[in-house]
């Protein structure tokens, strides 16, 4: 009885998938927007002098063509809300994820979910965007399923240096029709590095950094290594990650490593989470670390160094003035 | 309570119509009327074509997806308690979940190109690690023609743990792909669509298929191997059949819409308490009922937080972890099973 069932539902199996590849592929329906009316002062507002339509490359390999530039975009990623408004766009933005804290403006955004990897496809769909920007943090599953409800997507690649982040803010301009502003952004950021190199080249100490990002199990902290904005900024500010030494870019590392090591200072960008100095000094076999003994342990905006956006460079100044206090006064 | 059938079809059309009119956008009642008499007639007012567009393309295939995992889930978890007489029994339980858990992360280590089969190679990996853990853990189980119910448990739950820790220690590894492989594994069927559904169906369709019409062997193994076997049963033929079909559904469930516990734990111990442990009857309920209790848990996740998701598989744990500890607590008092 069992064989003539399986037989049975094999066929019907079969058949099935016959049909399913059959089946036309659903095709991707024009979304209608309607533009409220503040939208369609701003987008009037805006230059409109790009006839030619803008063809990029997107992160993913992706080519993506916009008839003009983009007048309703939503931003998938902290990151990608920071270039925007920093650009110029922050007045086409109209969703963004629920991280995007910065600027203030962007608060007042709707924001569209994003935690735990959950983005809301139906209120994306409510926003009737032209442009969604997605980053290094949404997964390619996320980008097909909004490109299948009909929908534009920018997949920015998530850069590794600070000019490949220049080079974002540069695609982001494109893509909303800013791009003087972000050449003219992109020159002062370039200057201001300029800044810090000069002051860095002639210094001849180089502090060693214990970089903390998560200290849940204070035997075995979180830190960051090779590869990351943190490594290459502290570098770059005149010192040295210890956490280069790990092998992946997130790891946590043993306190027992790091006594080995003994920072020159130990900086929080856990102090978002309530990690504070004197905490730091209470935890059992922190004393034998000389950053602990002599105080140097030191509260740190972490949204500077994990968000790969133009504060990059506020985070290489902050960190210069905290390895280098007498050179940055 | 009569009619076992029509409440649970009942149920099940009401927590599709709740996932179709419930979402994180809010769409009045009155333009849900309004969509659906467009659909029929043929004809929609302009105004509603954006919440038309959400209900038919976003909530549409997510609530089929939804139900049918919630198919897979329950259908399964009652063939499994019935194929080891032991309440506490669920789909996960020889290492379904952390072999699919284990094919993911280990695909989603290596950098797939944006293109179709770059997008199913996560979904692929689990149902194959899947369906491999099953075999792997039934051969490890298997004495001579026989495979006992105590070597399968013991047999599926090493393995399971051998599988979590690898998939762990792979997690620990990996750079950035680490929320990509948490949000799978915490269940989250949002971002999928007719694909998912499609791919599923044939699984679902011959693995349930064949559970629906194992009821009578089901049952004549409730009087333990040796009395089925003098009733007529193959009983070892019969058991190893059942739990490929069951494992089969359950993997590609797994495959497209990660782990979601629970499930085939609370659906089949609810409809047992209401209308017996006739598996002939209790299975094709615990496939209406999973398919509608997943729909309704899926509707809380979507707008507990709105427009947050949270994964389902946080719901139905939450709600499957309380009623979990009291089945334990019931079967040790009056041993209803």
């Amino acid at each position: 009885m069992f064989r003539k069932l399986l037989i049975a539902c094999l066929t019907l199996t079969l058949l099935l998938t016959a049909c399913g590849s059959a089946l036309p592929t659903p095709q991707p329906t024009s979304i209608p927007t309607q533009i409220p009316p503040t939208a369609a002062a701003t987008a009037a507002a805006a230059p409109t002098t790009a006839i030619a339509p803008i063809v990029l490359t997107d992160g993913l390999g992706r080519e993506v063509t916009l008839a003009s530039p983009a007048q309703r975009v939503v931003s998938l990623a902290p990151s990608n809300t920071e270039i925007l408004f920093a650009v110029g766009a922050g007045a086409q933005v109209v969703g963004r994820d629920e991280f995007s804290d910065y600027p203030e403006e962007a608060k007042s955004v709707a924001s569209i979910g994003g935690s735990m990897g959950q983005y809301s496809l139906e209120a994306i769909t409510a926003l009737g965007p032209d442009l969604v920007l997605a980053s290094g943090l949404n997964s390619p599953e996320l980008v097909k399923s909004l490109e299948d409800l009909g929908l534009t997507v920018f997949y920015l690649p998530n850069p590794t240096t600070l000019e490949e982040m220049y080079a974002n803010l540069l695609t982001v301009a494109q893509l909303t029709g800013h791009e003087t502003q972000a050449v003219t952004l992109i020159e002062s950021l370039k200057a201001r590095v300029a800044a810090v190199d000069q002051k860095v080249a002639p210094l001849s100490s180089r502090p060693s950094v214990f970089y903390e990002l998560d200290s849940t199990d204070p035997g075995k902290p979180y830190t960051a290594g090779p590869g990351t904005f943190v490594t290459l900024l502290i570098e770059r500010a005149g010192g040295f990650n210890v956490g280069a030494n790990l092998d992946s870019a997130w790891a946590p590392i043993s306190l027992e490593q790091l006594v080995v090591y003994n920072p020159d200072m130990i900086i929080l960008g856990d102090s978002l989470f309530g990690t504070t100095p004197e905490s730091v000094k209470g935890r059992p076999g922190w004393q034998a670390l000389q950053a602990v003994q002599q105080d140097r342990i030191y509260p740190f905006d972490d949204n500077l160094v994990s968000r790969p956006g133009p504060r990059l460079v506020d985070g290489l100044e902050q960190l210069a003035k905290l390895l280098h206090p007498d050179a940055f006064k | 309570m009569r009619r076992p059938y029509l409440w649970t079809l009942l149920f099940l059309a009401l927590a599709v119509l709740l996932s179709l009119a419930i979402g994180s956008v809010w769409i009045p009642p009155q333009d849900l009327w309004g969509i659906l008499k467009g659909a029929l007639l043929k004809r929609l007012p302009a105004q509603l074509e954006t919440f038309a567009f959400i209900v038919w393309k976003i909530r549409l295939p997510r609530t089929l997806l939804i139900a049918l995992t919630g198919a897979a889930l329950g259908g399964s978890g009652t063939a499994y308690q019935g194929l080891f007489r032991n309440p506490l029994a669920d789909p996960y339980l020889i290492g379904v979940a952390s072999g699919a858990g284990l094919g993911a992360v280990i695909a989603m280590s290596i950098k797939w190109p944006y293109s179709f089969w770059g997008l199913m190679a996560i979904p692929l990996a689990a149902f194959v690690a899947a369906l491999l853990t099953v075999l792997i853990v039934y051969a490890l189980a298997r004495v001579g023609n026989s495979v006992p119910t105590t070597n399968l448990i013991l047999a599926g739950v090493a393995f399971s743990s051998f599988a979590t820790s690898l998939t762990s220690f792979l997690m620990l590894r990996s750079t950035g792909e680490v929320r990509r492989a948490l949000g799978w594994l915490l269940g989250g069927a949002s971002q999928s669509g007719w694909l998912a559904v499609l791919s599923l169906l044939p699984y679902l369709i011959l693995g349930l298929g064949i559970l629906v019409f194992s009821g009578h062997a089901l049952n004549l193994l409730q009087f333990g191997d040796e009395q089925a076997q003098q009733m007529g049963l193959n009983v070892s033929r019969a058991k190893s059949i059942v739990l490929l079909a069951a494992s089969l559904a359950t993997a590609a469930a797994v495959a497209f819409s990660g782990i979601i516990g629970f499930i085939g734990l609370i659906v089949p111990h609810i409809l047992r308490l209401w209308w017996g442990a006739d598996y002939r009857r209790l299975l094709p309920l615990s496939i209406l009922g999973g398919a509608g209790a997943l729909l309704v848990m899926d509707v809380f996740a979507r707008v507990v937080l709105a427009p947050q998701e949270i994964p389902v598989g946080i719901v139905t744990a939450l709600t499957g972890a309380p009623f979990f500890l009291w089945v334990l607590r019931r079967a040790k008092n009056q041993g209803y099973w």
